[in-house]
């Protein structure tokens, strides 16, 4: 009997365990999920997850970053241009609410804040990019001003120029050296703690390795 | 141990229950992707493709279930937990109206940067093929425009080029065209390049504007420079530079230019011959500075010098030649702030300075004609509520004519001096997001008219469907008589009027728009010479006016029509086309017309097809317009106009064709940006004709034809944007 009443102890701790968990295993947990799945369906569900998790801690900046990571991310997925910018409605509210909680912008924020005008713009380029690219270099600048070490800076900017057309000063060849700029500060850059951003590093090598690939 | 098990289980079992249902959408269509959880927990799921949702949660008692998803509003409810619940259904209502709110666009086109949805962007117009990057050329590809050949100006839905006005950062460009020989179309001053947004009225404008009976062009400048940048070009018409260079919160700019027209008429086969071909140079320079997030300061100053000598048919003489020489001076100034206010309040003030000089050489005779312009404009806008808005402002202007004629046969100096106050309201209201409502009036006062009048103005918009919208505008618009009237005697005359009714069904989705457009406008108190007789008909738009002729109010008119516009950038990969077509319906009694009748500068159809072609492989684009025109109207003196006096302006030139041609080869040489074009205006080498002019017996006619038929033009432009060398 006494066997039964230390099992059930060890159970009723464990659920008590469960619910006073730290957030960062089931934000870790969710965001790997989402970062690296392919699948809409559950890019969907784990970003839906991110936004729950940003509800639940919603004193922690980085719950609500990573909740606008997501939106911006599906935003890329989608087809719909309303939903796009509905998304990005989304993606933009959980940024303010992390700088909100931060008090000011951060080096994260404002790499964020560019990844969301360089999706606003990819909605409708044509009629866009004027207004957008704007915002997306200003922001950009911004975060190398406040931490010139954040490999996610290069990374992204590698990602625009590897989109734009040659004949307007883009392609492989322009974006190569973000990428491996990038590439050496990813390598420097540890991914142990979830409160530390540290996403973008297996798609800096792919975008580094297509851009060794002649055209 | 099977004792423990089964605890553990049942323990489980106790306190876990399964949630299970069902979203779809306010159509009962099922719902992919919407998250379905109990609020401030992580028990939750995800709908699936036929929208059912299932999660197990260990939460008891009472809860809030929350269903989210994008484009739809959030739903939720109150759940008690305490066993497992199926069957939860949820229906989202759509959030896709609300997105997009109803814009009135009645009598508008507006093509803007920082709006999406807009029909056309500065670019387009830039690369309207046949435009030759000239604004007003490219609005003549627009519904509602005449097309041009012979005449200087925008002629909007029956109306001459007078009655449209120019405006550039809210103050009215007073010499927005350069001046030319008679018979030479002009183009206007302005270089897209300039713009961030262009709006054009072609009727019902805002309350915010008068003095314009048909139109209004508002074009509004660039704020601070993304880079800084230097930029060169060098094509038929001449060379020109500009740079701007950017600081933290400021910018300076600076451009200059010098054209020569000599290469670009030496290929042609030109109608005219010029004794001094067109040449002349300018300058301008920009200061813009941003105090603060919501504030901007520009300051512009614009100088430019052109002079010309062309062998025209002689207006006077029908069948003779003149030597026309012009040496024209034109000085602007313009200074303007902007100030936002929390999106509660925004402030817009600006003053401007503008000077035009003619010197101007009519066969032997010559001429002085000066013009200056002061205005100043202060504006408040209230955002009172996310869907409610007011405008007020004022305005006064001050401006003055002067012509003066130093020859043995006239000796004399015609001058006029006009003040004008104008004040205006306007609101701006969306109470529901189907319908909006924009009431306005203006007020005006002319000083040397001694004249006040009020212009009510009312525009509203009607959601018809996701994607369709149907806009109304009106109002009550003045203008003072033409200046050449007012140069001579102005004893007496008024305001002249127009009213105008529009209606527009515009149907957007993404890149594709479609647009119909109906309107009636009615003219009055229209500016009539009172000639002892008035036929036969003088048609010479340059007969010189004297003080003995007397004027007054009594002429009138109506113009009305129906108009089309088609674009789709998508249908097509990388073609990007527009259609419009304008009919038109308009007689008007005025200046020396003896009865009333379709002005001569009508075409009753019109129609502009205007294709972009983007080869990305070769980094080249092709443009191609085509333009046509019905035969517009001419006075023949050969009638017997006393017995049939439905006769006159009766006949009809030929039809007005044009098709040209553009390729702009894009490439980046080294940090440069390039851009390569080359044109070909009149492919088909149509011989158009604006008109016919008789001579004094009516034996013999001379066609009015444009000072080129085809002609080619070739340039380049290389642009250097700062390459931060800390980039990486």
């Amino acid at each position: 009997m006494k066997r039964y009443i230390l099992l059930t102890a060890a159970i009723a701790l464990l659920i008590v365990n469960v619910q006073a968990q730290n957030f960062k295993e089931t934000l870790q947990k969710t965001f790997v999920t989402f970062d690296t799945s392919f699948n809409m369906q559950t890019k969907i569900e784990q970003s839906n997850k991110l936004s729950m998790i940003a509800k639940k801690w919603n004193t922690e900046w980085v719950t609500h970053y990573y909740a606008s990571y997501g939106k911006v991310i599906l935003s890329y997925n989608e087809r719909d241009e309303a939903k796009r910018d509905a998304y990005l409605d989304e993606a933009e509210k959980e940024k303010d609410e992390a700088v909100s909680i931060l008090t000011k912008e951060n080096d994260e924020t404002y790499v964020l804040n560019a990844m969301i005008a360089n999706a606003r713009m990819a909605v409708n380029p044509m009629n866009r990019w004027q207004k957008y690219g704007k915002i997306f270099t200003d922001n950009l600048d911004k975060a190398k001003a406040a931490n010139p070490d954040n490999p996610r800076i290069y990374y992204i900017q590698g990602t625009s120029k590897f989109y734009t057309p040659k004949a307007f000063g883009g392609g492989k060849k322009a974006a190569m050296p973000y990428f491996e700029k990038a590439n050496g500060l990813f390598a420097k850059e540890s991914d142990a703690d979830i409160t530390k951003p540290s996403w973008g590093k297996t798609a800096n090598t792919y975008f580094f390795e297509q851009c060794k690939i002649e055209d | 141990m099977t004792i423990v098990a089964l605890l553990l289980s049942s323990s489980f079992a106790n306190g876990q229950y399964n949630i299970s249902g069902k979203v779809s959408d306010d159509k009962g269509r099922p719902l992919l992707g919407a998250s379905v959880y109990l609020e401030n927990t992580l028990d939750g799921s995800t709908s699936d493709s036929l929208g059912h949702f299932h999660f197990s949660t260990t939460e008891k008692g009472n809860q809030t279930i929350v269903v989210s998803a994008i484009g739809y509003a959030t739903a939720g409810k109150p759940i008690e937990v305490n066993a497992n619940i199926s069957n939860l259904e949820f229906k989202l209502k759509s959030t896709a109206h609300d997105l997009e709110s109803v814009t009135v666009t009645a009598g508008s086109f507006e093509a803007s940067n920082e709006r999406d949805k807009t029909v056309l962007k500065p670019l387009d117009i830039v690369t309207t093929a046949g435009a030759n990057a000239d604004i007003v050329k490219a609005i003549q590809t627009l519904p509602g425009t005449q097309q041009q050949g012979t005449q200087t100006g925008l002629f909007v839905r029956g109306g001459d080029a007078s009655e449209a006005a120019m405006v550039v950062d809210e103050l009215i460009a007073q010499s927005a065209f350069f001046t030319t020989a008679p018979g030479v179309a002009a183009r206007s001053r302005f270089s897209p390049f300039q713009f961030k947004g262009i709006a054009f009225s072609s009727g019902g404008y805002s309350a915010r504007y008068g003095q314009a009976l048909s139109s209004v062009l508002e074009l509004n400048s660039l704020d601070l420079p993304d880079k800084s940048n230097v930029n060169l070009g060098i094509n038929m018409a001449g060379v020109y530079a500009s740079g701007a260079k950017l600081y933290k919160t400021s910018a300076i700019e600076a451009t200059g230019y010098y054209n020569n027209l000599q290469p670009f008429y030496g290929i042609a086969s030109t109608n005219f011959d010029f004794y001094n071909v067109p040449k002349g140079g300018g300058g301008s320079a920009k200061y813009t500075y941003k105090p603060n997030k919501d504030g901007i300061l520009k300051v512009l100053v614009n100088y430019a010098h052109f002079e010309s000598g062309t062998i025209v048919p002689s207006p006077f003489v029908v069948g003779e030649n003149l030597n026309f020489g012009i040496k024209n001076d034109n000085a602007y100034s313009t200074i303007s702030y902007r100030q936002q206010f929390k999106n509660k309040w925004s402030f817009y003030t600006a003053a401007s300075y503008s000077f035009n000089q003619d010197d101007v050489n009519y066969g032997a005779y010559t001429s002085l004609g000066k013009d200056d312009r002061a205005q100043f404009r202060a504006e408040a806008k209230w955002f009172a509520a996310s869907k409610l808005s007011f405008l007020a402002g004022g305005e006064l202007q001050n401006f003055n004519y002067s012509k003066k004629f130093d020859t043995a046969k006239w000796s004399t100096k015609n001058s006029f001096t006009e003040t004008q106050a104008a004040g205006y309201i306007e609101a701006d209201w969306s109470p529901i997001y189907w319908f909006a409502i924009k009431p306005g009036i203006r007020y005006e006062h002319s000083a040397m008219l001694n004249q006040t009048d009020l212009g009510p103005r009312l525009a509203m918009a009607l959601r018809a469907g996701t994607h369709g919208q149907f806009s109304l505008a009106s109002g009550l618009f003045y203008q003072i008589p033409d200046i050449s009237y007012l140069l001579y005697d102005n004893k007496g005359l008024q305001m002249q009027q127009s009213t105008h009714y529009i209606a527009n069904y515009q149907w957007m989705k993404g890149d594709r728009t479609i647009r119909v457009e109906a309107y009636y406008k009615d003219y009055n108190q229209l500016v009539r010479e009172l000639l002892a007789t008035n036929l036969p008909f003088d048609p010479n738009p340059y007969r010189t006016l004297n003080n003995t002729t007397l004027v007054n109010n009594s002429g009138h008119g109506y113009a009305k029509g129906l108009e089309f516009f088609v674009r789709d950038k998508k249908t097509i990969k990388n073609l990007d086309y527009w259609i419009s077509y304008s009919y038109i319906d308009t007689r008007r009694l005025y200046k020396n017309y003896p009865m009333e009748a379709t002005p001569d500068f009508i075409s009753d159809h019109t129609l502009n097809i205007i294709t972009k072609y983007y080869i990305d492989q070769w980094h080249t684009q092709l443009n191609v317009s085509y333009g046509y025109g019905s035969g517009r109207p001419y006075y023949n003196p050969n009638y017997d106009y006393a017995a049939h006096p439905e006769k006159f302006m009766s006949d009809r030139t030929p039809d007005y064709q044009n098709l040209s041609l553009t390729i702009n080869y894009l490439r980046t040489i080294h940090k440069w940006f390039s851009v390569i074009y080359f044109g070909v205006d009149n492919i088909t080498n149509q011989h158009n004709v604006f008109g016919y002019r008789y001579s004094t017996d009516g034996s013999t006619r001379y066609a009015s034809v444009p000072a080129l038929y085809r002609s080619v033009f070739v340039g380049v432009n290389f642009s250097l944007t700062e390459f931060n060398k800390d980039e990486l």
